[in-house]
């Protein structure tokens, strides 16, 4: 309960440094998605149903923020936890490298899954190739990103698991 | 079975709030928005935090030009300098100010020429990703702000109020690839729909390949769409590519305002210039 608690502050906090970090710094389109590290470490790290709430929760949160339609992000995020659950029943992923190739598939799956939307719902016609890049430099941004906040969200991890189980 | 579902349910879970996702996403295909219960609470939540952190930003900017003046002086008249330094921050302080004060005067100016009714709003956030182009203004329904209004800087067109809270709105910027403004070339009075792209940012479509385009070309808002009202600047034309086939042509377009550079913008209430006698 304390660490899906702490998951999720830590994701509000992320939504909160995405949505303002662009006016601070100049980012230009490019903003590092930290709620998508956060999602792809929940799902290797802390695949509980508390988790799952949780991503879908960021994921409406970022659709509040950002998107018109409700429910995009969810959506996205949901199969980005969803990629890295099962890549952690598939593959033994306990390295920085392995994680950070699950955060870069996982920013193409959401990628992917925002383009599946919006060709669905008709607002977007030719733009498969500006999604390409969009999707690759989200991944390469991402995937920089995520041993850091991996290391970060680890020892939050284990900090709260050894309060919780002292020996 | 239970020992199944036991076994299965962060999979089975995850299924599930990617059905529930779709399921909140169905009406937007038929045109329609689902009420949105907890956005509003989500925004209320995180407004003072975000009109906090933009405080914030403000101040160390402040104190880092007020360290840039300190660090700067060296006179050695220690009275002299005492008394530079102070000047030097004051002249710093003074100089921010000063491009804060022309910035809303600007915007001030500019506002008269507008319905009465129209207000300032600052930027307190943006969407926080690359896909999306919005953004959150410290003002919303308290303050008269609706859904469709429309979003402009003294420089020309930025977007328009696709959602609005008690006291936030979201901005749906013209860069967004699902925004769309009813825009002419000034010159030929071609019309077209500027729209973003993610693929050459952006664009002005639907243009006629009889149009005349060239670059360089004035492109201001056509008041057709029921948003923006006639004559604003919206950008130039780019660059002009009349390809082989097609009915239309495609055209690059440069906003007048880059969206990610704006802090503070107006709201219009009404439609269209005030008559002038």
């Amino acid at each position: 309960m304390k660490l899906s608690l702490l998951f999720l502050a830590t994701g509000f906090v992320l939504v909160l440094l995405q949505t303002t970090l662009p006016l601070i710094l100049p980012l230009g389109h490019f903003v590092p998605d930290l709620v998508l590290v956060l999602c792809v470490y929940l799902g290797l790290n802390h695949p509980t149903v508390g988790a799952v709430v949780g991503t879908f929760m960021l994921g409406y949160s970022v659709d509040v923020f950002s998107s018109q339609v409700l429910g995009l992000n969810c959506f996205a995020l949901s199969l980005v936890f969803l990629t890295a659950y099962v890549s952690s029943r598939c593959i033994w992923i306990h390295s920085a490298l392995l994680s950070t190739s699950v955060v870069f598939l996982a920013a193409w799956v959401k990628g992917a899954s925002l383009l599946f939307i919006w060709s669905f719902l008709s607002t977007m016609d030719g733009e498969t190739l500006g999604t390409l890049k969009y999707a690759l430099f989200d991944a390469i941004l991402a995937a920089t990103l995520a041993p850091a906040m991996f290391a970060l969200l680890k020892r939050g991890q284990n900090y709260l698991e050894q309060v919780r189980m002292p020996e | 079975m239970l020992s199944f579902l036991r076994r299965n349910q962060v999979i089975l879970s995850a299924f599930l709030s990617v059905l529930i996702s779709l399921y909140i996403i169905a009406p937007a295909a038929r045109g329609q928005h689902r009420a949105d219960p907890i956005g509003p609470l989500l925004m209320a939540v995180m407004r003072p935090l975000q009109v906090g952190i933009q405080g914030a930003v403000l101040g160390v900017k402040r104190l880092y030009f007020d360290y840039v003046a300190l660090r700067g002086l060296t006179s050695e008249n220690e009275k002299l300098k005492a008394r530079i330094e102070a000047l030097e921050s004051e002249r710093n302080r003074l100089l921010e100010e000063e491009t804060t004060n022309q910035r809303l005067r600007e915007l001030m100016d500019f506002r008269s020429e507008w319905a009465p009714g129209s207000l300032t709003a600052s930027v307190i956030a943006s969407s926080g990703s690359a896909w999306f182009h919005t953004l959150i203004l410290d003002k919303g329904r308290a303050d008269g702000v609706d859904k469709g209004m429309a979003v402009v800087s003294p420089g020309g067109v930025v977007g328009q109020i696709v959602s609005v809270t008690a006291r936030t709105a979201k901005v749906l910027l013209v860069t967004d690839s699902h925004s769309g403004v009813d825009a002419m070339v000034q010159r030929s009075r071609a019309r077209g729909i500027v729209t973003g792209s993610l693929e050459s940012g952006p664009i002005l479509k639907y243009v006629k390949r009889s149009d005349d385009l060239q670059e360089g070309d004035r492109l201001v808002t056509s008041g057709l769409d029921g948003v923006f009202p006639k004559g604003m600047l919206v950008g130039t034309v780019a660059k002009v590519n009349k390809k082989n086939f097609g009915l239309f042509q495609y055209v690059e377009i440069n906003l007048a305002v880059d969206p990610h550079r704006i802090e503070e913008v107006l709201v219009i209430k009404g439609k269209g210039p005030k008559e002038k006698d």
